[in-house]
């Protein structure tokens, strides 16, 4: 299955990802007050809200397709 | 219990209670939705760890306002150092700088001070799991120094020295989380229920395990063979007492009682041990005359002639001496001990002598009056074992144990860590001072020297939580130097709550090949659980202490207890009438209040309890009242009342007044404790207990209608209950463990005791309830194999997930730089193509993508070296096939570097598969044998199918009858929908739990029994048995066949004997053994024999000669050899036609060329080759 197809099925309709992506900017998550942070290279690990030293990575927007396992 | 049984509505009947639902589920779910803003939500856990918190928190403040680390350093005293230039007469050593730590302070996890940028100060637990690091707060020392010069000057400093970060322990008084509700707790990163009590190291939870020591201030009479060891005329007698300083640390005395008729005491210092004849400590005491000490020890028996003499001996022994008064033997004791003690140089000997007896000698008393009247009664009682008279205690009993809290040990370890740090600043003026380099007079010299000196407490005992290793000078009285702490694994909640619950016996018996160590001993009803206790080495070792038990962690008010005792008759103990013939001794925490005879020594302990069970503000209730009878040759008798801390306490009631008593190990010995109302005997009777379940511990009361069961069936579900899959934690999101299990459709039991919700259980479920057949259907359920219906296995039975962490340090990559900057960088860098595979896993970040499949060798993390510009990957190393769960980016303390360091979930799914290990709440486990379709499934005449089928042989020999009980009540529960009570000893004979769920079977509609007729899947046909079919809650254990199984046909070899390596990790072999071979052998299956030690082993060939037989004499020769092959020739049989040849080429005959030679190729063994020519050359 394309990428392509997947998105018509969906009735939910999806930005359009012919669209010119701009580069990846990831904006990690604050693990104690949640807010967004977006961290260049090089830049010290803390929320740029409160201070928090523990980022998460948020989930992807790519389509991670599912495969069924062999088990 | 009622045995009726109303349909319609069944809750009445139902043991639990009478609202409308049984399992509370709306209950619970508004717990989960709106968790409770003012209180934790689950106080009897709270209740469980308090031993661990409450002597953590007695190290920083107590009710007086001093807390034992306080206490310690108090107790430490004062160091002094002179400079030894002195030329003065009064002043021979010089001028003098005294040194002491005068206050400490341990302050709450905050973020420090350089971090400007943080909006919450405070650190919480959940951070430093998170990060990796540890839960610790600052300590530090206030340092007060005096100078006094030559010329009488003197100065006073005083200092503040930091000594790093001291771990916390998490709830504690030190803690952010302390008396947090459950909502702020949720806020905070934790579960609602969290209890605490641990400490975080390195992102682990760190627990300091209770550890079983000897009862603190009760003299033990020894018989010990190897006492005799110890010197000339040293006998197997002694009698031994622990004593503690107010500041918990401990000390032990051992009197030894000599052959001619003397005695000696014995102490540790430092690891050495002294001993010195007893009278001269008697005298050095409160100089004692002779007649003192023998009216003291014979207490008017003067016609016991046994005594009398050894008294005379001992006495006459000690004029060798030449000793006479006190004072010289402080003297004599000063002068032998100046040099080990490190006492002050301008302190005179009977000062030191003095100081000795203070540190050493029954530490627990400060009068030495009282040290005197109890080392004379110490003697006493050893004579009395000696003669006969009482027996030698037993020291594996818990009636003389008590309990090493945690917090106490960890105050003891910071005491003697500042004590060391203080004399290592003694230390370093000493060096100084030789050095010439000392200059007393300046005020900035003691400033400097206490810079130089290394004062990070905090790293030292971060050290001993991580790896359990007590590094101590002195040993701490503890007969163990590692094995202190445990990790608190979160495989679920059932093996999490039992590490808090766990005493340990040391890991000194666990060498000891002796198993009396190990016996469950009628003394500790009540207080360890005699169920929970694992099978194998540390069975009896490990126990588990009961539901009910309770540990004292602060001390008692029992000031006003002598006076009342004087009142109600008791004799003061320097009364010149005491009589070792009609009274015996009150003791009080080791300190001799009075004697009284036994009959009134008896009523005072009646009245004593009928005080604190009325709540009497002079009697605590956690007084432990402990009169021994007198006996004929049994325990030495007295009254003996114990208010310290760290005994052991049970709930009980008193049946003089109905109100409620704790008892303690010691005085329960000698008391009547009926199990039930029903077993009381009047006027034996003292006591009944509150509940017939309070023996067991937590995990062993889970167990459902455990008292129908053969007890080892009941200890091996202890075991297994804490090592099935189920809920680990419900802030799953904020953990970062090793490895976690989960259980995925966990749900509530529908047959659970009580505790069950008393504990919350409920929270963390723990199986599944399941549809069980107990049926011989195909083989497939032989030998304790489980027949899985593969529909119920679709439905999500027992379906379970591993969550794995990967931690990545860039710090620890090859090619980084041991510098401030990083020279490694996560990210991926320009070299790395656009379409290059490792994009699908990682983004640009360097950091992979949540939710990501990963197999084997897959790129995990992508990373740039400054220094090459190359970008590298960090793999999954795994075998198996799982998904990025999440990514977390950790930063470091002050927040101001950048990413060096991530820590990534990988959740691996588990599906139950064939293998897979599975078991009811009854210590019977199975392996998943197949999984069977559902029409193929056996069926009851409703319709219904069984999710398990497991085989009747399974019953007889292990009799769990509770598992029977179990699957009828679980049937009734689950058609009336309640559930079922399950707490033990609720049914009886004249009540029998089949009768009372019968009842409610016939109710529904069924069989009584709970028996059904059921029809064979494959056939059709109906079973000529009816078969019980119920419903039993299946625990998942973790033990995967996925984890387990071995198999390789080839694979990596040992490159030296090219046999199969062994390890599963290495892809290695099973050994196929010398028995093994012997099997094969035996059965004449030589080809099989041939295959495993041959073919699939290190198969190679050699070349032999067939003439000679040898195999080392092969010779080739290359032109002697046509197109396929043939040069080759024995250099032995063929040696006259080398030899011919002058240049010492070989050169072979003509004769054979062509045709073939003399050698042949036979199969050998590598392994006879390598060891053949090794011999040969």
């Amino acid at each position: 299955m394309s990428q392509q197809r997947y998105s018509q099925q969906n009735p939910n309709s999806m930005p359009n990802r012919d669209q010119p992506k701009a580069p990846e900017q990831i904006e990690y998550i604050c693990g104690d007050c949640g807010a967004k942070t977006a961290l260049k290279a090089n830049e010290a690990i803390r929320c740029k809200e409160c201070g928090h030293r523990v980022l998460y990575k948020p989930r992807t927007h790519r389509i991670v397709r599912i495969y069924p396992l062999e088990n | 219990m009622a045995i009726t049984f109303d349909p319609l509505s069944p809750s009445l009947a139902s043991s639990s209670n009478s609202k409308k639902s049984t399992f509370h589920t709306l209950t619970r779910e508004t717990a989960f939705r709106h968790p409770s803003l003012t209180e934790s939500e689950i106080p009897a856990l709270d209740e469980l760890v308090r031993p661990h918190i409450s002597s953590f928190d007695a190290l920083v403040e107590d009710e007086s306002g001093k807390g034992l680390l306080q206490v310690g350093v108090d107790d430490i005293g004062e160091k002094v150092v002179f400079d030894l230039k002195g030329n003065d007469e009064q002043k021979p050593f010089g001028s003098k700088i005294s040194y002491r730590i005068d206050r400490v302070a341990l302050s709450k996890p905050l973020v420090p001070e350089r971090d400007k940028l943080a909006v919450e100060r405070r650190i919480f637990p959940s951070e430093a799991r998170e990060r990796l690091t540890s839960y610790r707060s600052r300590l530090t020392v206030n340092i007060r120094w005096t100078y006094e010069g030559e010329d009488g000057t003197t100065r006073e400093h005083e200092e503040i020295r930091e000594c790093g970060l001291l771990p916390v322990m998490v709830r504690s008084v030190r803690c952010n989380l302390r008396d947090l509700p459950a909502a702020d707790l949720i806020k905070h990163g934790e579960e609602s229920s969290s209890f605490g009590g641990y400490f975080v190291v390195n992102g682990n939870e760190k627990i300091i395990r209770y550890l079983v020591v000897p009862r603190r201030h009760h003299p033990l009479n020894l018989y010990r063979p190897s006492f005799a060891k110890r010197g000339v005329s040293y006998t197997p007698y002694g009698c031994q007492i622990r004593c503690v300083r107010p500041d918990q640390s401990a000390c032990t005395n051992t009197i030894h009682y000599l052959s001619n008729g003397g005695a000696t005491l014995r102490f540790a210092w430092r690891k050495v041990e002294y001993m010195i004849p007893l009278a001269l400590i008697l005298k050095a005491l409160v100089d004692a005359s002779d007649k003192e000490v023998f009216e003291g020890l014979v207490q008017g028996e003067y016609d016991n002639t046994f005594l009398t003499d050894r008294v005379e001996l001992l006495l006459r022994g000690q004029k060798t001496w030449g000793l006479h008064t006190g004072a010289q033997c402080l003297d004599y004791l000063g002068e032998k001990f100046r040099v080990v003690l490190n006492c002050p140089e301008d302190w005179p000997n009977v000062r030191v002598g003095g100081f000795l007896l203070n540190k050493v000698v029954l530490v627990h008393l400060p009068q030495p009056r009282d040290k005197f009247r109890m080392l004379i009664f110490m003697l006493r009682k050893l004579y009395s074992l000696v003669s006969g008279a009482s027996c030698p205690d037993n020291p594996d009993s818990p009636q003389h144990h008590e309990v090493l809290l945690p917090g106490f040990l960890y105050g003891m370890i910071i005491k003697e860590r500042f004590d060391e740090c203080l004399n290592s600043v003694k230390a370093q003026i000493q060096q100084d001072l030789r050095q010439n380099k000392a200059n007393f007079s300046n005020p900035r010299y003691f400033t400097s020297v206490l810079t130089k000196t290394n004062w990070d407490i905090g790293g030292k005992l971060a050290y001993f939580l991580a790896t359990g290793n007590l590094v101590s000078p002195t040993g701490l009285d503890l007969q163990q130097t590692s094995g202190y702490t445990i990790v608190a694994e979160k495989l679920n909640f059932y093996r999490y709550l039992a590490h808090f619950r766990c005493i340990h016996r040391g890991a000194f018996f666990a060498e000891l090949k002796t198993t009396t160590v190990r016996k469950l001993l009628p003394e500790s009803w009540g207080f360890l659980c005699p169920v929970h206790t694992p099978d194998g080495s540390p069975c009896g070792l490990l126990n588990h202490l009961s539901h009910t038990c309770k540990i004292i962690t602060s001390p008692l008010d029992v000031s006003a207890l002598p006076s009342l005792l004087l009142a109600h008759g008791m004799t003061q103990p320097f009364a010149s009438t005491i009589d070792g013939r009609r009274m015996v001794v009150v003791q009080l925490d080791g300190r001799i209040i009075g004697y009284a005879s036994p009959a009134k020594s008896k009523t005072l302990a009646n009245l004593l309890r009928r005080l604190k069970t009325e709540g009497d503000k002079r009697v605590p209730l956690d007084l432990e009242i402990g009169y021994v009878p007198v006996t004929k040759g049994g325990q030495y008798p007295g009254l003996y009342l114990f208010a310290s801390r760290s005994r052991m306490m049970r709930p009980v009631t008193y049946l003089e007044n109905g109100k409620l008593d704790h008892v303690g190990s010691f005085e329960q010995v000698y008391m009547d404790v009926a199990c039930t109302q029903g077993e009381i005997e009047r006027g034996v009777s003292t006591h009944v207990e509150l509940d017939p379940t309070s023996m067991l511990s937590v995990i062993a009361n889970l167990t459902p209608f455990s008292d129908f069961n053969q007890s080892p069936r009941n200890m091996y579900q202890c075991q297994m209950g804490k090592q099935s899959m189920g809920t680990p934690s419900t802030a799953l999101s904020k953990r970062t463990d090793n490895k976690m299990y989960r259980l995925q459709s966990g749900q509530t039991p529908v047959v659970r005791p009580e505790l069950h919700n008393h504990y919350g259980f409920d929270n963390f479920p723990n199986g599944t309830n399941a549809i069980v057949a107990v049926i011989s259907y195909t083989g497939y359920d032989m030998e304790d194999a489980m027949i899985l219906n593969k529909s119920a296995h679709e439905r999500g039975f027992g379906y379970g997930t591993i969550y794995k962490s990967d931690i990545f340090d860039l710090r620890d990559a090859a090619g980084a730089t041991r510098t401030s900057q990083p020279t490694l960088h996560f990210g991926i860098g320009r070299d790395v193509k656009a379409d290059h595979a490792w994009r699908s896993f990682i983004s640009q970040d360097g950091l992979p993508r949540i939710g990501t499949r990963i197999k084997s060798g897959d790129p995990l993390a992508a990373y740039t070296d400054d220094v090459t510009g190359r970008t590298k990957v960090h793999k999954y190393k795994g075998d198996e096939e799982c998904f990025v769960d999440e990514v977390r980016l950790l930063g470091s303390d002050n927040g101001d570097s950048e990413l060096q360091k991530i820590h990534i979930k990988l959740r691996i799914p588990r599906s139950p598969v064939i293998g897979d290990k599975f078991s009811s709440r009854h210590g019977q486990k199975g392996v998943c044998s197949q999984k069977f379709p559902a029409i193929d499934m056996p069926f009851t005449e409703s319709g219904m199918q069984p999710d398990v089928i497991i085989n009747p042989h399974a019953f007889p020999s292990r009799m769990t009858i509770g598992m029977f009980v179990e699957s009828i009540a679980g049937k009734a529960g689950a058609l009336h929908g309640i559930a079922q009570d399950a707490t033990p000893f609720r049914f009886s004979d004249s009540d029998r739990p089949t009768e009372y769920f019968g009842e409610q079977l016939l109710a529904a509609g069924y069989n009584y029994h709970g028996n059904e007729p059921m029809y064979s899947g494959i056939t059709g046909q109906e079973f000529s048995a009816d078969i019980y079919i119920g419903l039993v809650y299946y625990q998942r254990l973790r033990h995967m066949v996925n984890d387990k199984f071995q198999v390789r046909t080839t694979g990596p070899v040992d490159p030296l004997t090219r046999q199969p390596v062994k390890g599963r990790k290495r892809a290695g072999g099973i050994r196929f053994g010398e028995m093994e071979r012997d099997a094969l052998i035996a059965h004449g299956t030589s080809f099989l024999l041939q295959d495993r030690l041959m073919n699939c082993s290190d198969y190679s060939t050699a070349w032999v000669c067939r003439r000679c037989g040898s195999l080392i004499s092969l010779g080739f020769d290359e032109l002697a050899g046509g197109e396929n092959g043939g040069g080759e020739y024995c250099r032995v049989c063929d040696a006259d036609q080398v030899k011919k040849n002058d240049t010492g080429v070989v050169v072979r005959a003509k004769g054979t060329k062509g045709k073939k030679g003399v050698m042949d190729v036979i199969a050998v063994p590598c392994e006879f080759l390598f060891l053949f020519c090794l011999n040969l050359s």
